[in-house]
């Protein structure tokens, strides 16, 4: 995941590259996500995560579209 | 393996051991720590890279990404709690004070515009707001190549 200052950018980058433009969040959004996502990672009991787990944290997260789909 | 009481210490040793040092333990520390063997140590890591725990460089038991921390320099430098971690991505750079539930001060590089910037996370807040992570890859297709993703 790479960070840019602008979606001029992000395009910059694509075309380059020549790839589709994936999906693009903000700052803050990926720091909610990043909560959820690594908030027990630490832990002993943490052994990974289900589909349906990894779903309802995108779903937390606001993230519904077919990209995020697991 | 499945019952290896050893597996998920092994994981949460690997961890804490990053969190305190920065860098993940070789499999020699590792296999000292639980004072079994280093060929022991090696199945253990090999397994919990079958599980997407951690991941392994190509053909060793090297930690390559241990998410959100890096095994090696990237462009994604985190302080936090007195020392400086790497991240993987500009993802795993706001990762890190989530998962050690710490303020960090991030310097980091735009892609593209190789320009450097900075970031904080502070009181549970991030900073430089509208700056944008661009997510190449749909959620399906990241284990795919996962340094590229």
């Amino acid at each position: 995941m790479l960070l840019f200052r602008s979606e001029e950018w992000v395009d910059k980058w694509c075309k380059r590259h020549n790839l589709e433009r994936g999906e693009m969040l903000s700052i803050q959004q990926v720091w909610e996500l990043s909560k959820l996502w690594y908030g027990n990672r630490m832990s002993l009991e943490y052994h990974g995560r289900s589909m349906e787990q990894v779903a309802e944290i995108f779903r937390q997260a606001g993230l519904m579209s077919k990209f995020w789909y697991v | 393996m499945t019952d290896n009481p050893l597996l998920w210490q092994t994981r949460h040793f690997v961890y804490a051991h990053i969190a305190e040092t920065t860098r993940p333990p070789r499999v020699d520390e590792t296999a000292a720590h639980f004072r079994i063997s280093i060929e022991e140590a090696s199945q253990l890591y090999t397994e919990l890279n079958n599980r997407h725990s951690f991941f392994l460089e190509p053909d060793t038991v090297a930690i390559r990404m241990a998410n959100p921390f890096s095994g090696i320099p990237t462009d994604f430098k985190v302080h936090a709690n007195g020392k400086t971690y790497f991240a993987n991505c500009a993802w795993d750079m706001l990762g890190i004070p989530a998962a050690l539930h710490c303020d960090a001060v991030i310097d980091a590089v735009f892609t593209e515009s190789n320009e450097s910037v900075q970031l904080e996370v502070k009181d549970g807040k991030v900073t430089n707001g509208d700056l944008l992570v661009h997510f190449p890859l749909a959620f399906s297709h990241w284990y795919d190549d996962l340094v590229f993703t």
